[in-house]
């Protein structure tokens, strides 16, 4: 193929990936297109080229960035689409208002439509059959939403108020204060029983958790999303998916041609604001690049296997 | 799960459309939506997308008429296919009864697809469904892309990384044309409902 047509078929390539929405497809052409300009020694309107391709990749980049920064997928939706949210993920077969209503809310908060989960689940707190689980659900679309001393500051609360029973009161502490030491968080939580009565709660109490998801030790983690604080990445987030997971350790592969990442994630670096996606939840935490290994063969051969210990979440 | 009134002779149930980032779930129900005006019941919905990207889910529902007595229902939805909604895409996939898995025939994509389909076994087996055992069909779309010179993967490679062990039905199509969508939807309803009516008899 001559330059002119194997140039040509480069560049419609590349648009074609771009029209597709395939940043990175697009950019790789482009950017190859562009070496191949450079490598010919002789030919018209080189310079100008070399700045069309230039001015896509910058366009090509611009989008990447509006897409990674992009408004969050947990943005407030319309009355119309939380209403069908609520329509088609509220799956229980339970046949009581007040429980599907639950699980309405529950449905809303897991599509990060907080705010009105909030206020749903603050008016099933009157209701005495779902009180105690729509109480639990206000802690963690506090701890979704905003941070643990949101969720501990609204414990307070109701230990102020005459909402609760004690005995659900005390449901309500150890729940919470189960997850902020699973977080790493220490908070003084004031105890409505006392300590003869919490044993005594603590053995009779059988409560069906609507969310238990936190409960568990560890997530499955499928990819997550590290915010360089230095660097010349700073401030920006990066995903990687997660290859293998062990309790709390999280292995990812890190491409030979990511040479700015692979020099920023040094063995015992602390990553202080990681987003770990896991099918059920997404979360915040903080972990620390255990190691960082070069692969010596196979068809990842030059890439980098970095460890990541889950330091809280 | 399918819902099955026995009184009423109702039958619905859920189809979704998976695969990875942008290789034309959405376009597929776009096109089912205009296509099959007589069976669409109601407005196809995407919520929350940027730009042309879905962050939640498409939603579409359906009405195949009477089927053997039982007037049957479906619910089409998409999940969104970029890696980090992973946690979206689980709950849009819990309860469903078919699925139509989009794979993108572009040479690029091909680490991608495969990705995404292993996505789907991992997500479906913590539902406690085996990717062997749910009614599944392949869609090999982009096919059109070939006129333009864009590299395609060839049908038998496709065939080869993600069809292998799972032998389901594959269509070739191009959802911006529209062509092999309503075969891919005909396919995997009719599986859908093969497997429906050996779980609820309710076609005797």
């Amino acid at each position: 193929m001559d330059i002119k047509k194997r140039l040509k078929a480069m560049l419609q390539e590349a648009e074609i990936y771009r029209s597709q929405g395939l940043i990175a497809e697009a950019k790789s052409i482009y950017k190859e297109a562009s070496e191949h300009i450079n490598s010919i020694e002789k030919l018209k309107n080189k310079n100008s080229l070399l700045n069309l391709i230039n001015s896509k990749i910058v366009a090509l980049d611009e989008t990447k960035t509006r897409v990674e920064k992009g408004p969050a997928a947990s943005r407030e939706l319309g009355k119309k689409a939380q209403d069908l949210i609520k329509n088609l993920f509220a799956f229980s077969e339970n046949k009581d208002a007040d429980y599907a209503a639950l699980e309405g809310a529950v449905a809303l908060a897991k599509f990060g439509q907080f705010d009105r989960a909030f206020d749903e689940l603050n008016a099933l707190i009157e209701k005495d059959n779902v009180r105690v689980e729509a109480g639990k659900n206000i802690l963690r679309c506090h701890l979704a939403a905003a941070t643990s001393d949101e969720a501990i500051e609204q414990y307070k609360k109701w230990f102020l108020m005459d909402i609760f029973l004690p005995s659900q009161l005390e449901t309500l502490r150890s729940y919470l204060a189960d997850i902020l030491q699973k977080k790493g968080v220490k908070a003084s939580l004031p105890s409505p029983l006392t300590d003869g009565e919490r044993m005594t709660s603590a053995n009779h109490e059988t409560v069906v958790s609507v969310e238990p998801e936190l409960e568990e030790e560890f997530l499955d983690i499928t990819s997550i999303g590290i915010t360089f604080d230095s660097g010349p990445q700073k401030g920006r987030m990066i995903e990687f998916d997660v290859n293998f997971q062990s309790g709390n350790m999280l292995s990812l592969i890190i491409s030979k041609s990511d040479q700015e990442l692979i020099e920023g994630l040094k063995s015992g670096s602390s990553l202080q604001d990681i987003q770990f996606y896991s099918p059920i939840a997404i979360f915040n935490g903080a972990g620390m690049v255990a190691s960082k290994t070069k692969i010596k063969s196979g068809p990842k051969q030059g890439d980098y296997c970095l460890d990541i210990k889950i330091v809280s979440t | 799960m399918a819902i099955f009134n026995l009184k009423k002779r109702e039958i619905e149930c859920k189809v979704v459309f998976y695969g990875p980032g942008r290789c034309g779930k959405t376009t597929n129900l776009e096109f089912i939506f205009k296509a099959y005006k007589k069976q669409v019941k109601g407005e196809m919905v995407s919520i929350n997308t940027e730009g042309d990207r879905t962050l939640f889910f498409d939603f579409l529902p359906m009405g195949l008429g009477k089927i053997r007595g039982c007037d049957v229902r479906v619910q089409l939805y998409t999940v969104p296919g970029q890696i980090k909604y992973s946690s979206t895409r689980k709950l849009v996939l819990r309860g469903v009864d078919g699925i139509v898995f989009v794979a993108d025939s572009l040479e690029v994509r091909r680490e991608k697809n495969m990705i995404s389909l292993k996505d789907l076994q991992s997500n479906l087996k913590e539902y406690g469904k085996s990717i062997f055992q749910v009614p599944l069909v392949m869609q090999y779309n982009k096919r059109d892309l070939a006129e333009q010179g864009i590299p395609l993967m060839p049908i038998e490679q496709m065939e080869r990384d993600l069809n292998r062990q799972l032998k389901v039905p594959s269509i070739s199509a191009s959802a911006v044309k529209g062509t092999g969508v309503g075969v891919t939807l005909k396919e995997c309803l009719k599986q859908t409902l093969k497997q429906l009516q050996r779980e609820f008899k309710w076609a005797q």
